[in-house]
């Protein structure tokens, strides 16, 4: 059980892909700018992180050394798809605003690294599991992000105002910068700051 | 390790695409109704929407049923009735050497270079009357091509309503286009003046109400100036004689409105 | 005066080290040593080839921005009455109106001393709010690393306000100087370690977080209501000749157009270029290489030239005295700390800004004003060329050693 929750919960805040291992980062930039988004990448994510790591250790015994790059690109991939034709289906809009970043879930370096460091090692149940936490921690850092951009960008949750825009007849000036990608990184780093301060173990040796 | 022999390999590679194709494939296919029938809501959308026809809750594909789609052939003005409206692409004809022309680059004041010959208009009548025209417009703004539905009274002058539906532009500054506040301004504006030259202009600042060209005058973006220019310069452009200009003639001399 | 060092040497127990008070010895030195010389001397031999410091240092380029300063608040103020004066008022608005009219001092935009009052008026509310809340995040810093508040802010509060239109809201000036002190130096270690213009990351947090209160043609006079496009952004609309319809090349030199407050006198720039040359403070190679790498360019542009973008055809003359380009020039490509510091890495990096700033300006239609952008992009490269240069010396000695 303690194994359990270790894989499951490290990557949230321990070991998270984004803040401590820096990967992630493109779409993190790309699809935060609103909360909607956000959770639909996320879910999109977990999908595919978790059953990636679910068939790559399935049939790891079976993969030859030699190609299990291209396996479990080819799993990834096909998962990747998927997901986008789904989407495609029953999310439209959402869809039309995540773009080609669905699609780009096959480059994003957690789902790769975690099929080769974890799941190529490991029995399906855990490595499942270790997928899932690792989108969860993903998840989180961009659910914050995406909280901060859409809420002071555009002074709205979800699409519903909270602060009411000055452009529509409210009294909130909006804050453009935070609905450009550069300012997820400016988060990003806000956030990576906060994590090492709490958890000092986290930050890296000068060399 | 036995897993590394050349047979071993080729046999868990092609077990390994044939499971994943198969899943792919089925996906894809399943799906595929599905995602056109959303592709064409989306765009009934848009259309219902700078109609000012959409009701929220209500069936799109039964608002839609009122709005009659048309393909007009834009160098007579004319409706070409031998296109199967449901098939034609805009978009992809635009690219097409056989059905579009190529823009001069002295007339190219949308900044499109090429558009397609025929294209298709959405027409709602009631009672054999013209209520509401609605012309797919475009052109570059800012950062990007920007899409959208003017909506035109059956006089073929005043606006009824607009909606960019496709666009890049900064959110916050040039994409405030889609804010509902800055479309609902077009409303009740008239793109021609009394002797039918093109009049419509997106100012640089705000519109001052007591001038009396005010009815043709919409307000700038504020911070964004070149997208409001690029809204200028597209409207300038489809509504001109190049663009849709013949056929509006036409809908006006046939007394298709109140005119 | 006596009672005054007193009171300090009695308070000093509590802030050093141990003391109940301990936090906040940053603050105490800083009061400390801006009132008297601090009391540590060198106890070996010393080894000072130039009593230039850091405080000497800053204190300079304080004196260079004086001619800016002076020039801001009067312009400022000018431009405000001229335009008050075209839309028929009689009295400034809001407040400012109330404190012009008990002093008794007219709008009148032919009047020094009226226009310094009214420009005044604009300028120290942003720069007390500049001081007091970099200050504030400076001095935070300070205690929670235990080092010394730093004197590099006296002038990054300085020119903070100097790059905004005097139209700007107070709270987005504060924020500025928040991001600009927080991310542009703190988050590295602070002064000295910082590889971005401080004053200028924070005029690029507002450029692109509130562009409705930084660019347009509405912000740069303050008068309510009131359109004054900056000469650039005319030049966008109609090039040179539209400039020059409105502007004559004199009064952009001396500085009497719209525009950030402390940026449109390139007259009071060149007074602040000779001070910081002649002490030493700034690299003349550095500015050298700016005005080069510009001219070189707009040269390039004119002898091509443009049908369609008005901006190719602007000449170098121009170029030089519109928006942020004298002062960006001698105040903040010269930054010592963000900066190149190798002798030849500041030829590189000065051609780099130049180019850069004329790119931005006739090349790319979102942003009449090309400075700003130019000197980040010209900082984010400069520890680059000085690793390359380093790198190059090295590498000649080498082979100049025969090893």
């Amino acid at each position: 059980m303690a194994k359990i929750t270790k894989v499951l919960f490290d990557p949230i805040f321990k070991e998270n892909p984004i803040a401590l291992q820096i990967l992630g980062i493109c779409s993190a930039l790309a699809v935060t700018s609103k909360m909607d988004t956000v959770i639909v990448m996320t879910l999109a994510l977990i999908f595919v992180t978790s059953l990636s790591n679910l068939s790559v250790s399935l049939i790891r015994n079976y993969i030859p050394t030699n190609i299990r790059i291209i396996a479990q690109m080819t799993i990834i991939a096909s998962l990747v798809i998927i997901v986008d034709q789904l989407l495609k289906a029953y999310a439209f809009s959402i869809s039309k605003q995540l773009s080609v970043y669905v699609g780009l879930i096959i480059t994003n370096c957690i789902v790769m690294g975690r099929a080769e460091a974890y799941a190529m090692k490991n029995g399906p149940w855990m490595s499942f599991l270790d997928g899932l936490g690792n989108a969860l921690g993903y998840g989180l850092i961009l659910f914050i992000v995406g909280f901060f951009r859409e809420l002071f960008g555009s002074g709205k949750l979800l699409g519903f105002n909270i602060l009411k825009p000055i452009t529509e007849g409210g009294w909130y000036p909006t804050n453009g910068l935070l609905l450009l990608p550069p300012s997820a990184f400016f988060l990003i780093g806000f956030i990576i700051w906060a994590l090492r301060t709490w958890k000092k173990d986290q930050v890296e040796e000068e060399n | 390790m036995a897993n590394d022999t050349v047979k071993r390999t080729l046999t868990v590679a092609f077990l390994l695409c044939i499971v994943c194709s198969v899943l792919v494939s089925t996906a894809a296919v399943k799906l595929k109704p599905l995602q056109e029938k959303n592709k064409a809501l989306s765009t009934k959308r848009n259309i219902l929407q700078a109609a000012g026809l959409l009701e929220e809750g209500k069936d799109i594909d039964q608002m839609f049923s009122k709005i009659q789609i048309k393909i007009v052939d834009l160098a007579s003005g004319e409706f070409d009735e031998n296109i199967d409206t449901a098939k034609y692409d805009q978009k992809a004809a635009a690219k097409d050497p056989a059905l579009s022309i190529r823009i001069p680059g002295d007339k190219d004041i949308a900044k499109i270079k090429r558009r397609a010959k025929k294209v298709p208009v959405y027409l709602v009548q009631e009672d054999g009357k013209l209520q509401t025209i609605i012309l797919p417009i475009h052109g570059k703004g800012l950062w990007s091509t920007m899409y959208a539905f003017l909506a035109l009274e059956g006089d073929a002058n005043t606006v009824k309503g607009y909606t960019f539906y496709d666009h890049g532009e900064t959110p916050g500054l040039g994409g405030e286009v889609d804010n509902p506040l800055w479309k609902q301004q077009w409303v009740g504006k008239k793109l021609f003046d009394k002797d039918w030259r093109l009049a419509v202009k997106v100012l640089k600042g705000r519109v001052n109400l007591k001038k009396p060209e005010a009815i043709h005058q919409a307000d700038g973006l504020s911070g964004a100036t070149l997208t409001g220019v690029g809204v200028d310069n597209l409207m300038q452009y489809w509504l001109s004689e190049n663009g849709f200009g013949k056929f509006l003639i036409r809908i006006r001399n046939s007394g298709g409105g109140n005119g | 005066m006596k009672f005054l060092r007193d009171f300090l040497d009695r308070q000093q127990s509590l802030f050093k080290e141990g003391g109940k008070l301990e936090k906040y010895y940053a603050l105490f030195e800083m009061v400390d040593t801006f009132l008297y010389t601090p009391g540590e001397v060198t106890r070996e031999s010393t080894h000072v080839k130039d009593s230039m410091d850091l405080k000497r240092l800053m204190m300079t380029v304080v004196v260079a921005l004086v001619p800016c300063i002076i020039f801001a608040m009067y312009n400022t103020g000018m431009q405000a009455n001229l335009a008050l004066a075209k839309l028929g008022q009689q009295s400034a608005f809001g407040w400012r109106g109330d404190i012009l009219s008990s002093l008794g001092v007219a709008i009148d935009p032919y009047s020094f001393w009226a226009s310094m009052a009214h420009g005044a008026l604009y300028f120290l509310p942003l720069l007390i709010v500049s001081y007091m809340v970099g200050g504030a995040w400076e001095s935070l810093f300070a205690m929670v690393r235990g080092h010394e508040i730093n004197e590099g802010f006296l002038v990054t509060g300085l020119l903070f306000p100097l790059i905004l239109p005097p139209t700007m809201p107070w709270w987005q000036a504060a924020l500025g100087v928040s991001f600009g002190v927080v991310v542009g130096k703190e988050v590295f270690g602070g002064v000295g370690k910082n590889f971005l213009n401080p004053a200028l990351t924070g005029r690029a947090f507002l450029f692109f977080a509130y562009p409705a209160q930084i660019s347009g043609d509405a912000v740069w006079v303050a008068a309510d209501g009131f359109s004054g496009a900056t000469p650039l952004s005319v030049g966008y609309a109609g090039g040179q000749a539209a400039i020059e319809s409105s502007f004559s090349w004199m009064d952009a030199f001396l500085g009497f157009i719209p525009g950030s407050m402390g940026e449109t006198s390139t007259l009071a720039c060149l007074i602040g270029a000779v001070i910081l040359i002649a002490s030493g403070v700034a690299s003349w190679r550095i500015m050298a290489s700016v005005v080069i790498g510009a001219g070189c360019l707009v040269f390039l542009f004119n002898t091509v030239g443009s049908s369609t973008n008005t901006m190719f055809s602007i000449t170098p003359g121009w170029h030089f005295v519109l928006g942020g380009f004298a002062f960006g020039l001698v105040f903040m490509a010269t930054d010592p700390v963000s900066g190149s510091m190798t002798k030849t890495g500041q030829w590189i990096y000065g051609l780099l800004i130049g180019c850069m700033v004329i790119l931005i300006r006739v090349v790319n239609q979102a942003f009449p004003e090309g400075m700003m952008l130019a000197i980040l992009f010209g900082n984010v490269w400069a520890p680059v060329i000085d690793h390359y240069v380093v790198k190059a010396n090295i590498k000649r000695r080498m082979i100049r050693n025969g090893q």
